[in-house]
């Protein structure tokens, strides 16, 4: 039988729905991909054809819920209400809190990929992974620019950002406070010392980083 | 006096301890402030921040060696401008390093301010805008804060709401909203992770007070600090707040002229709480457009019926009497904020309560001594007998605004010296023996007396009391009938 591409999409989205419901149930750790296959119906190679691990699976959750916050974030950052002057630090902030609300439902998964996929030592340059560091970092660029810095971002301060962010997210994973509220601390510290850090340097001085000069407000 | 600003410019250079460690946080230019307060982050661990306020006493330490030093060699003149100075500069360095800490570091900070003769003029001064100063969170922050306390974001639970905060305290900072229905509002919310952070300092000051372990009252320190603790948990939870305001609310009419502002239970969790927002001036502000006699007294007056009436009619104590929770309006209504820090009076400590009205009322002696052991576990040993005659002066002076049957001078700036200089006597000697509430009382007392000092206020507060009594409904008929017995 020929397995259409509308075919493929729909059962890519039962395995990423079933696998959600099964690591909710029973925690990551518990779930096999013998459950996931078995509860989306298909065979364990079949779901192998779609995701080679089970770690995969969480990264194609994450990344889902990662892209559309990013086209959140960017829709409200040209809103006016949302756009009203902002420090950079307020916008990086801004930017990272969007995504944890929509990464939210996975965030006890998230250090399967964290110690994979997104970690900072990851040496694999494509995936759905790789995609989404790379979107998020020049997201991250591009609010540097429109806060007056010329240069693209260097190497290293691109590094430092996402060892400061996967940081956070890996504190967040396990983070025990009520509703979170010490990630929302670690966050604010961790963009303060990489704002303090990105415009202390030499090459940065005719960066504004004070408010967004784009905003008119 | 010189602006915040202008201060930080006159510090001498940051001077590192032996550690290497300097107190103001990475990426703060050591010339003057930063151009975003929110870059200075709050120390969480609780390593740290006892690393940083052992850092704070020796800078404070250091700004009065300093002065000394210079001291040798300029003429007396010159010497009083450089105390000043050094006054300054000190309490800059406070107001630095408690607006980093926040937290119940900045709690020590009001209580110092609301001594206003016991720490020169100047440092208070600069103390007092922590009330309104405390460096603010970002609006981002805020907004994440708001969505995770009540499931929406500001803009489309409020029709408007300020991004930028119009007063900051030890836990929380305040914006003005406006609801949809179109009512004013004040949105406290809740620095994230504050309730740890005081239970670090807490710990921190444990590990400060470690040399009075060894001392006999230590327990009873514990209990004392235990209670602070309590206290200030307590004082994190909005929802508990909220509680006590409706309470309050309910012990005052329209007639009173004392406005409570009403919690908006729907737009309240136990980090946000949202109120009406009530008008009016600061006591500075107040004071500094001269107002009269009568109308300073008019208000010193309320402040004075709303302590009773909580007291008596409510049986609580309103625990954060400063400047920054009292609202004076161009109407003559005087407007009370902040109820997070309370002493409820549960039937031991009301007992001791009426032991004091009892001694006051009646002006007896010995009840005046009975109370005293009471409160402070005092026994019959002669070595305790010091400590004794020293708490009786000092109640003395406590009491006596009560017992002179006539309208007390609260300027006499003499009177208020002689209270400080005698409750210095007593914390000099360790007198510090007494229930675990006893230094949450001194405190709201001694912030009472501050504020009606600073009014100059004139009031007769045996009568004040008796209407108090009298509208609580509380009989005392079994004091003069206790009198007769005895007697």
């Amino acid at each position: 039988m020929r397995v259409t591409a509308e075919t493929k999409t729909a059962t890519r989205q039962r395995i990423l729905e079933v696998a959600q419901e099964r690591f909710a149930a029973q925690g990551f750790e518990a779930t096999t991909t013998r459950d996931i296959a078995g509860a989306a119906r298909i065979a364990v190679g079949t779901l192998f054809n779609y995701f080679p691990t089970k770690e995969a699976i969480v990264e194609s959750l994450v990344g889902e819920a990662y892209a559309a916050a990013a086209a959140k974030f960017a829709k409200a950052m040209d809103h006016p209400v949302h756009a009203a002057p902002r420090s950079l630090e307020e916008e990086l902030f801004a930017h990272v809190a969007a995504i944890l609300r929509k990464v939210n439902p996975y965030r006890k998964y998230l250090p399967a990929v964290l110690e994979t996929a997104l970690s900072p030592l990851a040496t694999v340059a494509d995936g759905d992974a790789a995609a989404l560091r790379a979107a998020h970092l020049e997201t991250v660029g591009s609010i540097v620019t429109r806060h007056g810095r010329q240069e693209a971002l260097s190497t290293v301060a691109l590094q430092m950002y996402w060892t400061l962010f996967t940081g956070v997210l890996a504190f967040w994973a396990k983070d025990a406070s009520p509703r979170q509220e010490d990630t929302l601390a670690l966050l604010d510290q961790s963009l303060a010392m990489f704002v303090g850090w990105l415009t202390g340097q030499g090459d940065t001085s005719q960066g504004d980083t004070s408010t967004n000069p784009s905003s008119g407000g | 006096m010189a602006s915040v600003t202008e201060l930080m410019r006159a510090l001498p250079e940051p001077a590192e301890d032996q550690a290497g460690e300097v107190v103001a946080p990475h990426g703060v230019p050591a010339a003057g402030f930063p151009a975003t307060w929110s870059l200075r982050p709050v120390a969480v661990g609780w390593f740290r921040r006892l690393r940083v306020l052992g850092t704070l006493q020796a800078k404070i330490g250091a700004a009065y060696l300093f002065h000394w030093l210079r001291g040798w060699f300029k003429d007396a003149d010159e010497n009083k401008r450089l105390l000043a100075e050094t006054h300054w500069r000190t309490a800059v360095r406070v107001l630095d390093s408690m607006t980093y800490l926040r937290g119940a570091v900045m709690k020590a900070g009001q209580m110092l301010a609301a001594f206003p003769d016991i720490a020169p003029r100047q440092f208070v001064e600069t103390l007092e805008q922590l009330y309104f100063r405390a460096p603010p969170m970002h609006w981002s922050l805020i907004e994440e804060l708001v969505f995770r306390e009540l499931g929406d974001d500001p803009d489309n639970l409020f029709a408007a709401f300020d991004k930028k905060a119009f007063a900051a305290a030890s836990l929380g900072q305040v914006h003005r909203a406006r609801l949809k229905s179109g009512q004013e509002v004040a949105v406290k919310i809740q620095y994230p992770g504050i309730a740890r952070t005081i239970r670090a300092d807490i710990r921190n000051l444990l590990l400060f007070l470690t040399p009075a372990r060894l001392s006999r009252d230590w327990d009873n320190t514990k209990d004392q600090l235990d209670d602070l603790r309590m206290r200030l948990e307590r004082e994190t939870d909005y929802e508990q707040e909220a509680a006590m305001i409706t309470r309050m609310r309910a012990l005052f009419g329209e007639d009173d002229g004392i406005i409570i502002p009403r919690v908006i239970p729907e737009l309240s969790t136990s980090r946000v709480l949202t109120m009406e927002r009530a008008p009016g001036v600061h006591l500075q502000q107040f004071l500094a457009g001269n107002p009269s006699q009568e109308v300073r007294d008019a208000f010193a007056c309320k402040i004075v019926v709303a302590w009773y009436r909580m007291m008596y009619a409510g049986r609580v104590i309103y625990g954060d009497m400063h400047p920054g929770n009292f609202l004076f309006m161009d109407d003559g209504r005087l407007g009370v904020i902040d109820f997070g820090f309370m002493i409820e009076l549960d039937d031991t400590l009301w007992s001791l309560m009426e032991g004091v009205d009892r001694a006051i009322t009646t002006g007896s002696y010995d009840e005046r001594i009975a109370c005293l052991k009471a409160w402070n576990w005092i026994g019959d040993d002669p070595a305790e007998q010091d400590r004794l005659r020293l708490a009786e002066r000092f109640v003395d002076w406590q009491w006596r605004s009560r017992s002179d049957a006539r309208a007390f001078d609260f300027g006499d700036e003499a009177d208020f010296r002689r209270g400080v200089d005698l409750f210095v006597e007593m914390v000099r000697k360790r007198y510090s023996r007494s229930r675990p509430c006893a230094p949450a009382i001194t405190r709201q007392f001694f912030g009472l007396r501050s504020l009606l000092y600073q009014l100059r206020a004139k009031l007769d507060m045996a009568r004040i009391a008796e209407k108090e009594v009298r509208a609580a409904g509380w009989d005392r008929s079994d004091f003069a009938r206790r009198a007769e017995g005895e007697a």
